[in-house]
């Protein structure tokens, strides 16, 4: 008799919570609360966002300096230690460097979207911010054309698209200027040091390369694999080329200001075409990457562009 | 069985010019074979250069172009060669030290990147390289000073009661290393973004930075430091039979032990401050010396300094050919050779 009314029970409570957890869920599926839009990212994700994105933590200083231009620096709760552009971004909360996040941190922040520059260390990350219900978006673009894709992406996610697209818009006039002013001009092959020692360059999958390309240069090392490779001295002596590119004066400080021993007799030093220019512009694939192309354009060819 | 005998009875005077026959040839092989390495190695690379009149031009120690043109008489002289020697000082400096670690801790598996006195000497370089940048004679010197720290904290730790057991120092070189290991990671956390990946790159060993300044003064310091522990090789054959008996014997230990471990650290600084932290040479060199050539110091030591030599050469032609015009960090390619071989060394032995 005892053991047959501690079976109801038991049965009661188990009822009780399986009706507590379908009426939890049945509210959880309502329309108002979660509805979603998916969205393949750089990747090839598909990658499943609510409606609405307030709370974004972005984890590269180009992805940052993206959120602002297309008018949602004010919905990003997260950036990185690099991330110094523009001004305003030093007010949001950081959240480690590029390469470590601290992950509770970014937990702690409930952004919707993570933003994040290339698929390095992915799995882990994405697995555990998923987990809690945080959707993870790559961009990792090789060309112009590919930052332009990532502001309209960005734009889209954060609900902007009509500001983003006329960024690109205005994006693409400047660029399409650059184009007609060195259309007709031979092009210059430059070689751009990432660095002196270890020499280190911007290869065939750079979105640099893509860049020089664009401002009538010619990379000599635009088919060497990968994007920023270890390149050999030798060939670098031997590549002579005609104009050099050091990306410094930026976030790099004082460093990279001078270029490469291997270099020193190459033609481009021999006449005086090595060119400093800002390396946030040139190692950012953000907007600013634009004022990089107009930079390097203006120093590969002077005479096209008159004052 | 007859001149096993006559070896016995046969007199120190003549043993000992027996000995010497044995190392002026073993090094004389060496030495061909590290000369002809140098050429052979300095013909391949990631720009083909014309044969004949590259050879023609090595000839005449660079004073005659034989017709190769400018550019490919700088990449001959300017690039490779440079390389291709502070490989040879670098691989004899290292070997020579693993040598010298062995004989004094009378230990086969000390070796200057194991017991972590290499990463002394990378945050020697790390910290002069942040605080005096342009100062580049400042850069062997705070290396040595690391490498110095690092060698007597390693011997104080596995220095126990019972002396210093080869699992004592094995413990202590972890210890070391790891300890040293979380430095650098800190040193470079604390350094511009923009250049961990360069130092990465240089902290796995990285012959690329043949600086000019520098060679001259590591190539000296690799044949010093070879000549000096060499003189010392008879004191340290004695300290192998353990630093009591060799005390009883006449040899002045701790005079012997300071000398190791001063010569040691200069030959690890300076190769690391030029070159980073190429591992296992210091390993594998002392090894096949020994297995070839038998345990006398006097032998072994310049044998393993030629033959680190030839070694690095080598491993650092395969670095800088073989995914050219890209390059991998020399470090990469000995660990590669040197793991392996160490292993089957050790189930040999």
């Amino acid at each position: 008799m005892r053991a047959h009314r501690d079976y109801r029970l038991a049965a009661l409570g188990v009822a009780v919570v399986v009706c507590a957890l379908l009426a939890g869920c049945t509210s959880r599926g309502t329309p108002n609360h979660g509805a979603t839009r998916e969205i393949t990212d750089d990747a090839g994700r598909r990658v499943s966002l609510p409606a609405r994105v307030d709370r974004v933590v972005s984890l590269a200083p180009n992805l940052t300096e993206i959120m602002f231009a297309v008018g949602a620096g004010n919905r990003l709760v997260g950036r990185t230690s690099y991330c110094d552009y523009p001004p305003e971004a030093k007010a949001v909360a950081e959240v480690g460097d590029t390469l470590h996040p601290s992950l509770e941190r970014i937990i702690a922040l409930k952004p919707q979207v993570v933003l994040v520059s290339t698929a390095s260390q992915l799995e882990v990350f994405t697995n555990q911010l998923q987990s809690q219900n945080i959707a993870v978006y790559v961009t990792d673009p090789h060309d112009l054309e590919g930052v332009f894709r990532s502001i309209e992406q960005i734009g889209e996610i954060v609900g902007n698209k009509d500001q983003a697209n006329s960024l690109v818009q205005k994006l693409r006039e400047r660029t399409n200027t650059v184009a007609q002013a060195v259309q007709q001009k031979t092009p210059v092959r430059v070689f751009y040091q990432v660095s002196a020692e270890p020499l280190f360059t911007a290869g065939h999958d750079s979105f640099v390369t893509d860049l020089m390309r664009r401002a009538g240069g010619a990379s000599v090392t635009a088919d060497v694999p990968g994007a920023w490779p270890r390149y050999s001295n030798e060939s670098a002596l031997a590549a002579r080329p005609e104009a050099i590119i050091l990306p410094t004066g930026g976030s790099m400080g004082t460093a990279n200001a001078q270029v490469a021993e291997a270099l020193r007799q190459s033609p481009a030093v021999l006449h005086g075409r090595v060119y400093k220019i800002n390396d946030d512009l040139l190692a950012r694939p953000g907007p600013r990457a634009v004022d990089g192309l107009e930079e390097m354009a203006r120093a590969l060819h002077p005479d096209a562009f008159p004052k | 069985m007859i001149s096993n005998t006559s070896e016995t009875i046969a007199s120190p005077a003549r043993r000992n010019r027996v000995t010497l026959r044995k190392t002026v040839l073993a090094c004389a092989v060496l030495a061909a074979l590290l000369v002809l390495a140098i050429v052979l190695m300095s013909l391949l690379g990631s720009e083909p250069l014309p044969l004949r009149a590259s050879l023609c031009a090595l000839a005449s120690f660079g004073t005659s172009a034989c017709g190769l043109s400018q550019d490919q008489f700088d990449i001959l002289f300017q690039i490779r060669l440079p390389r291709i020697l502070l490989a040879a000082a670098v691989g004899g400096s290292l070997a020579t030290a693993g040598a010298g670690y062995q004989a004094l801790l009378r230990n086969p598996l000390a070796e200057p990147y194991l017991l972590g006195i290499s990463n002394g000497a990378a945050v020697g370089t790390m910290i002069a390289l942040v605080f005096f940048g342009a100062m580049e004679w400042t850069r062997p010197i705070l290396a040595f000073s690391g490498a110095l720290v690092a060698t007597f904290a390693v011997y104080r730790l596995a220095r126990g009661r019972a002396g210093a057991t080869p699992e004592r120092l094995i413990l202590a070189g972890v210890i070391v290393t790891t300890f040293l290991s979380s430095v650098i990671v800190f040193v470079t956390v604390m350094m511009d973004a923009t250049r961990i990946r360069s130092f990465t790159f240089w902290l796995l060993g990285d012959l690329s930075g043949a600086s000019k300044a520098l060679l001259p003064v590591t190539i000296v310091v690799a044949i010093a430091g070879t000549l000096a522990l060499t003189l010392n090789a008879r004191s340290l054959n004695l300290l192998m039979l353990g630093e009591r008996d060799a005390f009883d014997l006449g040899v002045e230990v701790g005079r012997v032990r300071i000398v190791v471990f001063l010569v040691a650290s200069l030959l690890v600084g300076s190769s690391v401050a030029a070159s980073g932290s190429v591992g296992y040479v210091g390993l594998v060199v002392p090894h096949l010396a020994r297995l070839s050539l038998g345990s006398d110091n006097r032998i072994s030591i310049p044998a393993a300094a030629l033959g680190g030599a030839l070694f690095v050469i080598i491993a650092d032609t395969v670095a800088r050919t073989i995914i050219a015009p890209r390059e991998l960090p020399v470090g990469a390619i000995t660990a590669l050779i040197g793991a392996p071989l160490f292993i089957y060394l050790l189930r040999r032995v």
